[in-house]
């Protein structure tokens, strides 16, 4: 099956056509998420759907290339590029209100990657993806003793060490674009087949790869200088170093799974597009982050 | 109101059919979100400059970021801008105009 990257509504494997169709329909109805799409990845001149057929081909077309190297293309391409994310931007040398935006509408993320995973385990017959799953929320959430915390209690003590309580950020409710990302995520992990979600979840995770740049990436997610020294808070440095250690692996290992099974399970099409609707999801919960970190800037 | 785009007034797509009067206009967007922004827009600009009208507008850049060169009389001013997913203005700041005589 193939499946609108703006919408998710399916159609038959390689029906490019009827893909096409529908996203010229859709934004002749100024649907903001179709003529996004369409803008954003293909073009912003309107042509017919025929027009069309080619490009959306070509776009979805791996190629020589691996699913893992699609996603990681696009991943870059639209966080990593020649203007990366304005957040990775932000993040290079972060503000005080720039950690702490951070923390304010991750910890909802957090929230919502357990469930995601938890559905991930409940549907794969795999275990391999359970025992991948399993390790991947003991270092996001679950932690491993007083010695490892979990990158969601990392998170929380960054916060802390930047002078909001824990309290504070547990009872701060999302900003919309956090909560509509957050409600999608979810609704994509109760109906989407579990190697898309498998996908589209943990291919965000690339956003802390520092391996990307040997793929094209025009900059870390952060500059790996603030690691050391005084510039950001110890906390905030136990926090990103987690990330910037654990998500190599990761991303790598779920997206060598998601390769496999997708391939073995003919389901590339319908895993482009749900891993497509994910980074738009991204694209907007990190412009959240520094929203609300305008909220904490003098 | 002098613009540079043919297509949606803040994007320049031609996607979409919303057409939406702004300060007087009928203008053209690709979708509900580009109004918001770009009323939003005008409307900082105006209070940013006191000006009552605006002669002509000119956008340039992405979602990333854009600028705009705006015009009322003789007077100028460039400004840089980014929408929030809700169509706010998420950065909003005056810039410098190139001179027209600078290499």
């Amino acid at each position: 099956m193939t499946k609108c990257p703006a919408c998710l509504v399916g159609f038959a494997r390689g029906d490019f056509p009827a893909l096409a169709q529908h996203l010229v329909g859709r934004a002749e109805e100024s649907d903001s998420d179709h003529v996004r799409w369409l803008n954003q990845n293909l073009t912003r001149r309107k042509t017919d759907a025929p027009a069309l057929v080619a490009p959306l081909r070509a776009y979805f077309d791996l190629g020589p290339d691996s699913l893992t190297r699609w996603v990681k293309i696009r991943f870059i391409s639209k966080f990593f590029g020649k203007t990366p994310h304005p957040f990775v931007a932000a993040l290079q040398h972060p503000t005080r209100a720039t950690l702490l935006g951070y923390v304010v509408e991750h910890q909802h993320f957090l929230r919502q990657w357990v469930r995601s995973c938890a559905f991930i385990m409940a549907r794969t017959d795999q275990p391999e993806v359970i025992q991948y799953e399993l390790d991947n929320l003991s270092t996001e959430y679950g932690g491993s003793g007083p010695g490892r915390p979990s990158h969601y209690e990392l998170l929380l003590r960054m916060g802390e060490s930047l002078g909001v309580d824990r309290a504070v950020v547990l009872s701060t409710p999302p900003l919309p674009a956090t909560r509509r990302a957050v409600e999608q995520w979810n609704e994509m992990a109760t109906r989407e087949h579990w190697v898309a979600v498998l996908t589209a979840m943990h291919s965000l995770e690339l956003i802390a790869n520092r391996d990307l740049v040997d793929d094209g990436a025009t900059v870390h997610y952060f500059d790996p200088t603030i690691l050391s020294g005084e510039e950001i808070p110890t906390a905030a440095q136990d926090f990103l170093r987690e990330g910037y250690e654990a998500d190599v692996g990761h991303s790598d290992r779920a997206l060598a799974l998601a390769s496999r099974f997708a391939g073995e399970l003919d389901l590339v099409e319908e895993v482009q597009s749900v891993f497509l609707r994910s980074i738009d999801l991204f694209d907007d919960y990190l412009i959240a982050r520094l929203e609300r970190a305008g909220q904490y800037e003098a | 109101m002098k613009r540079n785009y043919d297509g949606c007034a803040i994007c320049n797509s031609t996607w979409g059919n919303v057409w939406a009067e702004v300060d007087g206009e009928r203008l053209f967007f690709c979708c509900d979100l580009c109004v918001v922004q770009y009323r939003g827009l005008l409307e900082r600009i105006q209070r940013e400059t006191g000006w009552s009208t605006i002669d002509s507008i000119e956008i340039a850049g992405d979602r990333r970021g854009r600028t705009c060169d705006v015009t009322s009389g003789k007077a100028r001013e460039r400004f840089l801008f980014a929408f929030t997913p809700e169509g706010a203005l998420l950065r909003f700041q005056r810039s410098v105009r190139p001179s027209v005589n600078s290499g």
